[in-house]
Formats: C-alpha cells, structure tokens, sequence
C-alpha cells in the first residue's frame, strides 16, 4: 500500500500524492460541501447535470477520503495525529440531532474532534475571547444577537455541524438567560 | 482554428471570461504593467470589438489607428501599436466604427492571428470582448494561455462557464476538422437522444471511445487548461468559490484548471479609474496590486494560489 497506488483517490480529492493529513481533510470538507450544496459555484450548471451525477462524485469523495485515511494511518512516518483516530462513530453521538448544543456542548464536540479554539478563532477571524465566553456561556459578556448567531454559524460550520440548529440551541438558552436577567434587573 | 507555426518566442495570453464588466482590461492592463516593469516588451491588443477601452483604463487618448484599420487596409499590425505612457508597454486598440464583428471576414480573421504571433514582443496580451461569439472563441483559443476571469457572483459565473464550454467546443471541433472529420462532432450532438450524450463531457467521452478521434482529441486537449482569475472578492468565502469552480470543471467538464489568483475588492480601483490614472502605478500599496503581481507570477510560473484556509 503505497501512495503510488492511491494516485486515483488523491486525485479525486484534487490533491497531489504528497498531500497532509491536515490537506486531506481540508479537501474533503470542502467537496463535500461544494457537492451536496447548492452553491453558486455548481448552480448555473444544474439543469445539465442530474443529481445521480452528483451522488457518483459525492460517493467518489467519500471513498477517496475514507481509503486515504487508512494510508495515512498506516505510514510509519507520520506520527498518527489525534483528529484521525476520531471515528465517524464517536461522533454520531455528539452530531446526534438530540444533542443540545449549549457551550459546554459545543466544547465537547470541539474536544474530540481535536480541533483547538486557536485554530477556529484563525480561520473564522472571531476573537479568542469571544470563543471562550461561548463555550463557557458567559452571556453578559457576548455580542448583541445578531452577531452572535453569525460568530456561532461560523464556529459551527469549522466544526462541520449544522449551523442551524447550533444556532437555535443555543440562541434558546441565550435568550432563557436574558429574560431572567431583566426580570432581576426590574 | 488552425495553429500557425510560431517563429518567434513571445507568449500569447487572452483574457476573457464571458460576461462584461468583470474586470477584463482593467486586469489585463494591470498584468501588463507588471511584465512590462519586470523588463519585459508588452502589447496589449484590444480585441473588444465595438466596446473598446483598455486606452481609457490606461489613461490615454482613443488611438488613431485602430484594427479597423488594419482590416480595411493593408496596414501591418505591428504599425498601429501606441505607446501607453507605461514603459515598454504598447497598445493597440480595437475600437471599430464601421465594422461589427459578424462582418469580420474568416480570412480576415486568420491574417489578424498571423500577425499576432508575428509581433515582435514577449509577451501578447489580448483583451476579448464579452459574449461568445465564434470570433471571440477563436482568439482565445490561439492563446498560449488562457485566462478566465470571474467574479463570484452568479451571473458571471454562469456567463463563465458558457463561454468555456463553447471554446471547448469549438476546440473539439476544429481539431477533428483539421484532421478531416467534418461532421462527426455535429452529427453526434445532433442525435445525442441516441447516443445517450447529455452533455459536453458525455459527447468528449464518447468521442474518445473511437481509437483513431480518441488519439486525436487526447493530443489536441492535452493542452486545453483554463487560468482562473477570481476578481472583485469581498469576503474569504468568496475565495472558495474559485477553488469550487476549479474542482467542477474537472469533475463536470473534464477541463484542466488552474486557479492562479484572486483580486479583492476595491474602491481605489474605481477611483484611479475615474481620475483616468494607471492602477498599478498609482496605488503601488494597494492590496490589488499585491495580488496581481503574485496572480502573473503564477501564471509565468504555472503555480497555483496558495489558498489562505477559511
């Protein structure tokens, strides 16, 4: 087993045969998206392309990405990172829709999935303090609402899950705080 | 159309893209003010027939000469060059009173590719008009690069992708033809019900399933890539969207890609062109500039942007 002969899978994953862990994941991600959404991207070209041609490509990256996984597990070389030894099953739990996404929720999906608060505040540009407020549900120090759902969407789609429904969790025990907090005030 | 041998050794790069106002010429100035500083001989060659205006992004006036000129008489090419005011950079401009660009003769066109490649200077840079029409097609694929801008917006994105595809058709076209099979691409399109073709890629397909057009199409398209230039971006979520497009032409259309650069948003751009200024010179710390530079470095290099992760 060697990259050599997964040239095809890196190929589908628009890589080149040197990529990183860290790359791999980054591509599947974003195929993954660009392919079961309706971007603007894939839009103006819909009515020529079915949505089994979709599923085939979607299907392709799965299967690239998951074969890619095992070779990179398997290279001696690269010390095994931590996010590659999360199973899509230790997550279902988390990505359960019955989960509540409450901050300490949220840190809990964050945490297995290895994934720093340094690391999201570089990528989504939300201050490192503000992550943590979040996670700890400091409410009295967040941002106006508006604002706020949008820092969670952003912070939701880096981890992958739902943003709307992170955004309703936890808009929910947000605005709980604030009703109970200009009751106090009056 | 048909490849004249080249003699000399300068590059041909087209500029085009499909939908009008994305930023054609004020990008293609903006790269030829960036080679010409880098030492090297530049004409810029203003094909927007009936729509010209690289001379009003350069800040110059309407040149005399125009290709009119050069289709109505027998005027050499290379005697309606202009300076630009930029040095070692040159113009010529394509603005036409008289003719519209369905009355440009076949053999006209073929003298003005022939004299294109003949121009004595490094580097070509042609600035095509909107639209897809068959003239427009032709001179972007004489192109040793070809350039596609597009703002991330779905309407230009849409225009884009038309404009691809039809050049891509009209390559596979006009490479069988050269090798004498006339009617095979049209014969196929027209009765794609039977041979199940639902698309461009599906047709390219089959055509590579005969072994003799196979062979053909796998030599003409091997060099079929489209450089990517994403203008106009405003956010980090914009600049996915060239990185999108790039995955589906490959996987859609089965077209070689490469996503060289993107260029932000901004009002300087509009600005400088108000006050009728070169851009590159005037605005030297603007971040557009930063990005066109490193956009033509990739595309002599042949790189691709290093994508910032959003």
């Amino acid at each position: 087993m060697s990259r050599e002969d997964h040239k095809y899978y890196f190929e589908v994953l628009e890589l080149s045969p040197d990529a990183t862990l860290s790359e791999i994941e980054y591509a599947y991600h974003h195929l993954k998206r660009l392919y079961s959404t309706d971007s603007i991207a894939i839009a103006p070209l819909a009515e020529e392309f079915s949505g089994k041609g979709k599923k085939k490509i979607l299907e392709q990256i799965e299967e690239a990405y998951t074969r890619l996984k095992i070779l990179l597990k398997n290279e001696q070389s690269i010390p095994p990172q931590k996010k590659s030894s999360v199973s899509k099953d230790d997550l279902k739990s988390e990505k359960d829709d019955s989960i509540l996404f409450s901050g300490p929720g949220l840190r809990r999906v964050r945490e297995k999935l290895a994934i720093g608060l340094y690391e999201i505040s570089l990528s989504t540009k939300i201050r490192l303090e503000l992550l943590e407020n979040i996670e700890h549900e400091r409410f009295e120090l967040l941002p106006q609402e508006v604002y706020l759902k949008q820092h969670l969407r952003n912070y939701a789609s880096y981890l992958s899950l739902v943003p709307k429904k992170v955004v309703d969790d936890y808009i929910e025990r947000y605005r709980a705080w604030k009703s109970r907090d200009e009751d106090n005030t009056y | 159309m048909e490849r004249v041998n080249r003699d000399k050794e300068g590059k041909i790069w087209a500029i085009g893209g499909g939908k009008g106002g994305t930023g054609k010429s004020f990008i293609t100035s903006s790269i030829g003010t960036y080679l010409a500083g880098k030492g090297n001989k530049v004409v810029l060659i203003d094909v927007d027939i009936g729509g010209a205006n690289l001379h009003t992004i350069l800040g110059i006036k309407r040149p005399r000469k125009s290709l009119t000129d050069f289709f109505e008489t027998k005027l050499p090419l290379y005697q309606l060059t202009v300076k630009t005011g930029i040095e070692d950079m040159y113009l010529i401009t394509g603005d036409i009173h008289s003719l519209s660009s369905d009355n440009i003769k076949f053999f006209q066109k073929l003298r003005l590719f022939r004299h294109i490649m003949k121009l004595n200077t490094q580097y070509a840079l042609i600035d095509l008009g909107s639209g897809s029409h068959t003239n427009t097609i032709d001179t972007f694929l004489i192109a040793d690069k070809m350039i596609a801008v597009v703002e991330p917006e779905i309407l230009s994105i849409e225009n884009m992708y038309h404009f691809i595809k039809n050049a891509l058709f009209r390559k596979v076209k006009v490479s069988l033809r050269a090798h004498g099979f006339r009617e095979i691409v049209d014969h196929m399109w027209m009765s794609r019900k039977r041979y199940k073709i639902k698309n461009l890629k599906d047709l390219i397909d089959s055509l590579k399933g005969f072994s003799y057009i196979g062979d053909i199409l796998a030599e003409e398209l091997s060099d079929f890539t489209i450089y990517l230039i994403l203008n106009k971006v405003r956010t980090g979520q914009d600049i996915l969207v060239g990185s999108s497009i790039k995955s589906i032409f490959m996987k859609y259309l089965g077209i070689e890609c490469q996503f060289v650069g993107y260029i932000e948003h901004d009002d300087s751009v509009w600005r400088s062109m108000r006050r009728r200024q070169p851009f590159m010179l005037n605005y030297a710390s603007s971040p557009c500039t930063k990005e066109i530079e490193t956009s033509t470095e990739n595309l002599i290099k042949g790189n691709e942007i290093k994508l910032p992760r959003v």
